[in-house]
């Protein structure tokens, strides 16, 4: 932190040139793009043709906006993607938060087996899982949301298990040491005492799935078979595709800044967060 | 600590039933179906014909499959060298001691955060362009003859181009993580005896990397192999041959793409072993290569 | 730090909440508000209708919120006002054709179905109802195209689609540019046409616009007129491209084609791009199906005067006479409960009053013969009626459908100029056997 107080040193910022130049255009590029693409979410199809952008000559047009949230359904893909996101991230804690802590407590017959499946999972390629989830969905007549919210938990087990592992291996017996001689039943110590105790680990991890089941497309792809329960990213696909049919390549950009938003400013909120996490926990080779 | 059995049944049952559904009965099953004559994925068991490695001799016979073969195989070693030096040297950037390192991460690392279909978006639509894109614009600039960008001949380019830039962020990070793991006094011990920067990245920063560099190559090897989704948006109707990969024509043939009336899921189910074992294979090969030779320091 | 994260995470939790909330209510009134009218009417004329309580089923290729989608909905309440039977509409959009066989297969429940007439013909005829005798009853073929009826029993050995927006192929011209470039007569021959594309060129404008995606479409025209589909479909699965003349030849009048500078700039483009310049008045042809004078008229938000006429026909050609005919159909399932009420609606849609407002809104060809075609797709319904074998979207050339990605690659190097010869090209062809 004291860096920051540091006099310049313009001898070692010289020397640091090179680099300097070399960041700083990527990161102009990734701006130019971003900035251009919310310039053309303003304008019409024709000033974007025609090369005129960001001169904004016709004004500002906020109603591709409200186009593509209402007459192109942004908001009802919207409103799916956070349904997916927030209840499978719930859910997928439901489930792997108990067993990690199982995990990382004792070691039982199949303990190894377990957390050397769970490792293996996370890199099971999506194509090798999802012909047979196919099949056992039409089988079962199991559709819509709740199999698409049910696979995103499922999806996600292996990596939240591995993630909460590693955090609650790093506390002390004490605690439950402590808990038993009070009395506390077993589980209530780890929803009451161990749980909160790995919050920090359990908000890293939550962002991350919210942010991967926002983004996931594949099975999505695969399992929605209409529009009332798409969610962004095979939405946004889907107005890509018609847009070439309709010409509404304002309406498009808006879809698309709609959908970059909600990631984009929960990143600038928690990018350190993001960003420690993610080369702590699960994810280290 | 006492064992408390039911608890550790209870606490773990969800999990290994999850793991169980998806993804050791699908594996089993996937690779089961790739030795069967299965037209559909719904079609009863009872209509499964085993019918040996036809399946794998079919895929390996299709000019389809080969030539997505060839464009992963391109992805895997072109649009690698690319993003990992490229993430090598912005981790090396970064650490140099540069002011705003902290903004300067977290806007490399900012593509991967975002919905990749939006950022596909972004550059189809805009950066490639033929009218009124960045890069013909730039072109234009300087006196050049537009370019197009999503033609045959550039469109693999364009796309693989487009990939490195929504994924070198996340390689960036890991390295940053390896090179801060390095001890300073290392550095400022080679600096004594006279090494430059380059001598020092080649002989300090690199050999006791070997790990991270390991992790990074096993990522990218399987997010190469299980390219999709910048595929089907550089092609979002029609598969088309410069940008087809592997999980596309399995996708293609399981699912029914367009023009596609013979679908074949058993031959779907060889795409998706075969990509499995190459991935495999690449890991035991880094394993091999890159032993961790575990230094100490 | 941690009470600000700890924060604007259970404000993002608490927003997926809001969301999900004000989106679940907003939804379950809606249904309220529409069930509500129509129950009371139902209730008031209970007894007179013909199918009350009948519930059917729709799987639509469309979008709610495309002009076909909203035709396709008021239809649907028109139905139920008439007859008493309310039909559910469930939005798939484009991507059906990859949940159909596998649906048609689990049996799921759905009584109709659309997509395109081929698909449903060669791929789900096992799960489609049989609808000659209701065709007959109505006297379908006096008010529909014979032409696509007599494919589809070709295929299938009997009628299972009805079709509801049929589509015709040929040259698609911008007429002001034509009268710009002093073009009176419209080109019926490869030398007349070559001779309107130089006028063309000399007024200034660029003859021909082309997108990569038709490539191999518009390449198919030639190659059809010259060797007819049947030879095609030979050459494509067993090979001998370089052994047939007349590949070489097709192959050598595009390539002259091409070098007399007839391609709009940036032709093969990337969809829409090339199209789009016909409504720029860059570009004045384009050769492909009739829905490119609407998307072309959308895309630039321009009135395009429209006209079509047929691909010239190639000296000593085979099938100089073969037009592209499809359609986008309607079909039935085989397990359907209510086949004829699901029959009289798909009629509904199809005739009448709501096919010429689909016809209107979406700027189609109507299925119903007897309505008008909106202007510009002006005289497609007379070639349509007049077909009589029509040609398939570049099926025998597909016929192949492994190699068809690498052909269609060929096609675009072809209209790219990466050919000098047409003898290059037959090679080339046949060098991917």
């Amino acid at each position: 932190m004291a860096k920051y107080h540091e006099r310049i040193n313009w001898k070692k910022e010289a020397r640091l040139l090179p680099g300097y130049i070399i960041v700083i255009l990527w990161c102009v590029f990734t701006a130019v793009m971003v900035f251009w693409v919310f310039g053309a979410s303003l304008s019409t199809s024709r000033e974007i043709f025609s090369g005129k952008v960001l001169e904004f000559a016709t004004g500002f047009h906020w109603e591709n906006y409200i186009a593509a949230w209402k007459t192109q359904n942004v908001s009802v893909f919207f409103a799916n993607s956070l349904l997916y996101a927030t209840v499978s991230c719930a859910g997928v804690l439901l489930i792997s938060a108990p067993s990690a802590y199982v995990l990382s407590r004792w070691n039982f017959t199949c303990s190894r087996t377990i957390r050397l499946g769970l490792l293996i999972s996370m890199s099971v390629p999506a194509i090798m899982i999802i012909m047979p989830l196919y099949t056992l969905a039409v089988q079962w007549h199991l559709k819509g949301r709740i199999l698409l919210i049910a696979l995103y938990i499922l999806m996600r087990v292996p990596y939240t298990t591995m993630y909460l592992l590693d955090f609650f291996s790093t506390l002390s017996r004490s605690y439950e040491e402590a808990a038993y001689l009070d009395g506390c039943p077993p589980a209530q110590t780890f929803w009451r005492i161990m749980l909160p105790l790995v919050q920090p680990a359990v908000v890293t991890v939550t962002i991350f799935n919210f942010l991967s089941v926002w983004n996931e497309f594949f099975m999505a792809l695969i399992f929605t078979s209409d529009e009332t329960m798409t969610p962004v990213g095979v939405g946004l696909l889907q107005i890509v595709n018609s847009m070439k049919y309709t010409g509404n390549y304002g309406g498009m950009f808006a879809a698309v800044m709609i959908v970059f938003l909600p990631t984009f400013l929960l990143y600038i909120f928690l990018s350190e967060k993001i960003i420690s996490g993610v080369t702590g926990g699960g994810v280290k080779g | 600590m006492k064992k408390n059995k039911s608890l550790i049944f209870w606490f773990m049952l969800p999990t290994v039933l999850s793991l169980l559904i998806m993804y050791v009965y699908p594996v089993i099953r996937t690779v089961a179906m790739s030795f069967f004559k299965v037209e559909s994925l719904t079609a009863s068991l009872s209509k499964w014909e085993f019918n040996g490695i036809d399946n794998y001799i079919k895929i390996f016979g299709s000019n389809s499959f080969r030539v997505s073969m060839q464009n992963m195989l391109l992805i895997w070693i072109v649009g690698g060298l690319l993003t990992l030096a490229l993430a090598m040297l912005f981790a090396v950037i970064l650490t140099s001691g540069i002011r705003g390192k902290k903004f300067f991460r977290a806007a490399i690392y900012m593509p991967n955060i975002i919905s990749a279909v939006a950022l596909a978006t972004m550059w189809v639509q805009y950066i490639f362009n033929f009218d009124y894109g960045l890069l013909n614009n730039v072109v234009d600039l300087l006196g050049g003859e537009k370019v197009k960008w999503l033609g045959t001949d550039m469109k693999f380019w364009a796309m693989t181009i487009s990939y490195v830039f929504g994924s070198v962020g996340y390689y960036m990070l890991i390295y940053i993580s390896g090179i801060e793991g390095i001890p300073a006094d290392l550095y400022e011990a080679a600096t004594l005896d006279g090494a430059s920067k380059a001598t020092q990245f080649t002989k300090v920063t690199l050999p006791l990397m070997k790990g991270i560099l390991k992790t990074s190559i096993t990522f990218w090897s399987i997010n190469a192999a299980t390219f999709f989704l910048w595929s089907k948006m550089f092609a979002p109707i029609e598969t088309e041959e410069s940008t087809i990969v592997p999980v596309i024509y399995l996708y293609d043939i399981v699912f029914g793409g367009k023009g596609i009336t013979q679908r074949d899921a058993g031959a779907g189910a060889a795409v998706g072993v075969v990509l499995t074992l190459i991935i495999i294979v690449i890991y035991g090969v880094m394993n091999l290569m890159l032993k961790d030779t575990d230094l100490e320091y | 730090m941690k009470k600000i994260i700890a924060m604007l995470l259970v404000f993002v939790m608490v927003m997926g909440l809001v969301a999900c909330g004000a989106s679940e209510p907003a939804a379950t009134t809606e249904a309220a508000a529409d069930t509500k009218p129509a129950a009371s009417t139902e209730a008031a004329a209970e007894g007179d209708k013909k199918y009350e309580g009948v519930t059917l089923t729709m799987w639509s290729m469309w979008n709610s919120t495309e002009p076909q989608g909203q035709v396709i909905a008021q239809a649907a309440e028109a139905f139920e006002a008439e007859t008493g039977a309310h039909v559910d509409i469930v939005w798939k959009g484009r991507d059906i054709n990859q949940v159909l066989s596998a649906s048609l297969e689990a049996g799921e429940k759905f009584d109709i179905f659309e997509d395109d007439y081929k698909r449903i013909a060669l791929q789900y005829a096992d799960y489609t109802y049989d609808l000659t005798e209701m065709a007959e009853a109505v006297d379908y073929n006096s008010f529909s195209y014979p032409c696509l009826n007599d494919t589809v029993i070709d295929w299938v050995g009997y009628l299972n689609s009805i079709a509801e927006q049929p589509q015709v192929g040929g040259i698609f011209y911008d007429k002001a540019a034509f009268e710009a470039a002093g073009i009176t007569e419209l080109p019926t021959t490869w030398d007349e046409f070559m001779a309107a594309c130089e006028a063309l060129k000399t007024a200034g404008i660029a003859p021909l616009a082309l997108d990569a995606t038709y490539a191999d479409f518009t390449f198919y025209h030639h190659l059809v007129h010259q060797l007819g589909e049947d030879r095609i479909e030979e050459l494509a699965l067993n090979g001998g491209w370089d052994q047939e003349p007349g590949v070489a030849a097709a192959a050598q009048d595009i390539i002259d084609f091409v070098n007399a500078g007839y391609l709009v700039d940036g032709a093969p483009d990337e969809f829409p791009s090339s199209q789009n310049k016909i409504g720029y008045g860059l570009a004045a042809m384009i050769v492909c199906a009739n829905y490119v004078t609407a998307e072309v008229n959308n895309n630039t938000q321009t009135e395009v005067d429209w006209g079509m006429m047929s691909y010239p026909a190639v000296d000593g050609g085979a099938a100089n006479s073969a037009t592209y005919a499809g359609a986008n159909s309607l079909a039935i399932t085989k397990y359907s409960e209510n086949p004829q009420a699901a029959f009289d609606f798909i009629m509904m849609l199809t005739t009448g009053e709501f096919d010429q407002m689909m016809a209107d809104t979406a700027k189609q060809i109507p299925a119903d013969s007897r309505n008008t075609a909106p202007a510009l797709q002006d005289g497609t319904v007379e070639v349509l009626l007049n077909s009589e074998s029509p040609m398939s979207w570049c099926a025998s050339l597909h016929a192949n459908s492994d190699l068809k990605d690498s052909i269609k690659t060929l096609c675009i190097n072809l209209y790219d100029g990466k050919f000098a010869t047409g003898e290059e090209f037959a090679g080339a062809m046949q060098a991917l056997y």
